[in-house]
């Protein structure tokens, strides 16, 4: 280790602005937007699928709700949701007095907010597209062997609309990584975070932006080959037989 | 034998789709080893008559026995629905169906279709289920086909599968609409063939089809439907040896 950092240091000897300093900058920022986009993935996803089994539903008073939060989250930018979760929540009569103040006055746990019920709404739509094309052969012969709307929602249409879903929601994963970059825009130090205050301090844009640019390039890739493992796993059956 | 109870029975079924009566009273009984195949032009309520048997559509009137159980309906403002869905399935894991386009679990190798039902629906133990689920693909030419998926296989193949999966439930009455309609010709014989055999060793069957030869061969009684209305019934040498009615006569002839 001790070995690595001097070599390290070495390298880093005639650069003026990517010291060990703002290396950190840049893994703290690293560390901060897995995070961030990771948990917001996480629980997004959690939420979106009895969300996709409700909007679906025949009873009104569940779709619309369901379909009208969809519809707001995907109709606006996230930055303006951003905005409002975090800035907003400021003017909420009262809530400084009480507990969900300490959480809520670090811009992580809006951003969280923001991210996740942005992250969740897309992913709503995705699962609850999927869920609709299931055959509805499949279905037929699932309630001709007897089994219950529950069996059949557990073993036939969520797995078999989840693989279907599989591409696109790859998609959405890459769109929250790259949407955030603009929690930057709200004090928190991120990957694009770091960058800017690399280059507020040294006022070198390209040298500030390009590494983080790599960065981002290699956890897109990361996912990309993490997507292309599921699918070649979970999209098996799909594919016809290669002699 | 007197006492146990019938497989299936079916008295009076109405069935209608907006302002067509489809279904106007069709009745049948099915005893243990029978083999019913229903016949008649497209149209005629041959399908919707089966798919009323296990509820896939609801009759408007009618009653339905199975093994002895009365499924018990109940009026509702969408018209009549089962009064007790627990029992609805119940009764349909009694009756499996095979379907004119096969309808396996896409996602699902054909070893796991076979088993899908018999372990979550009926409760059965997973060893027991694949041991058995093994020596049906075996009866039915796929011992090879385990792991392959649906999409993997032929039409024939997946036909061959499907009915493996429909015997997995040791089912009292199997369910056929039109099995081999979907089917290249040269692949009808196999899925004919097993289900030959499943006829020779006393499976209660009732089969939607247009095979002629099969109808004459293996069944022990041929119903003809036209619009919803039995037009003749009886034994297959009675039924397609000697038809009584004109229509019959015109649909039996070979066409040109």
């Amino acid at each position: 280790m001790e070995a690595l950092m001097t070599w390290l240091e070495a390298q880093l000897a005639d650069n003026s602005i990517f010291t060990l300093q703002t290396l950190g900058y840049y893994g703290e920022g690293l560390v901060t937007t897995v995070q961030l986009v990771a948990l917001s993935l996480i629980i997004g996803l959690v939420m979106a699928v009895p969300l996709a089994i409700g909007r679906g539903s025949k009873h009104r008073w569940i779709s619309l709700p369901i379909f009208l939060y969809c519809y707001v989250f995907r109709g606006t930018p996230l930055l303006v949701q951003l905005y409002l979760i975090y800035y907003g929540v400021v003017f909420v009569e009262g809530i400084q007095e009480t507990w969900l103040w300490v959480i809520l006055e670090k811009p992580f746990v809006p951003a969280l907010i923001a991210f996740t019920l942005n992250t969740a709404a897309y992913t709503t739509e995705i699962f609850r597209g999927a869920i609709k094309s299931t055959a509805r052969g499949e279905i037929e012969a699932a309630r001709a062997y007897g089994m219950s709307r529950g069996l059949m929602l557990r073993r036939i249409v969520l797995p078999s609309a989840f693989r279907r879903a599989l591409p696109a929601y790859g998609n959405e994963v890459i769109f929250m990584l790259h949407a955030s970059a603009i929690a930057s825009v709200v004090t928190i130090m991120d990957l694009t975070g770091a960058a800017r205050f690399v280059y507020a301090r040294y006022y070198a844009p390209f040298d500030a932006f390009l590494f983080v640019a790599a960065i981002y390039l290699c956890l897109t890739f990361a996912i990309l080959y993490l997507f292309r493992y599921l699918e070649r796993r979970l999209l098996a059956h799909l594919k016809p037989a290669s002699g | 034998m007197a006492d146990t109870p019938i497989p299936l029975e079916v008295r009076d079924i109405t069935k209608r789709f907006g302002d067509t009566e489809v279904l106007k009273g069709l009745s049948l009984k099915a005893h243990k080893g029978d083999v019913i195949t229903l016949i008649g032009a497209s149209g005629s309520g041959k399908s919707t008559f089966l798919r009323c048997m296990n509820l896939l559509e609801q009759p408007d009137e009618g009653d339905l026995i199975v093994h002895g159980e009365e499924i018990r309906f109940k009026q509702t403002r969408h018209g009549r629905e089962p009064a007790d869905w627990k029992q609805v399935v119940r009764m349909r894991a009694k009756l499996s169906m095979v379907f004119q386009s096969f309808n396996l679990w896409a996602h699902m190798t054909l070893l796991e279709n076979v088993i899908e039902a018999p372990v979550h629906v009926l409760g059965k133990p997973k060893k027991e289920a694949i041991a058995h689920a093994r020596q049906l693909l075996e009866r039915v030419g796929l011992g090879e086909h385990a792991d392959y998926y649906p999409a993997q296989m032929s039409g024939g193949q997946q036909q061959r599968g499907a009915i493996a999966r429909a015997l997995a439930m040791d089912p009292e009455v199997m369910l056929f609409d039109e099995p081999t309609s979907a089917l290249d010709p040269e692949l009808v014989g196999d899925v004919l063939k097993v289900m030959r055999d499943l006829a020779q060793e006393g499976r209660t069957m009732i089969v939607v089809t247009h095979e002629m030869a099969f109808a004459r061969d293996v069944s022990s009684q041929v119903i003809y439907l036209h619009q919803g209305r039995v037009e003749e019934a009886g034994p297959p040498e009675e039924v397609l040896g000697n038809p009584r009615s004109e229509r019959l006569k015109q649909f039996l002839a070979p066409k040109h």
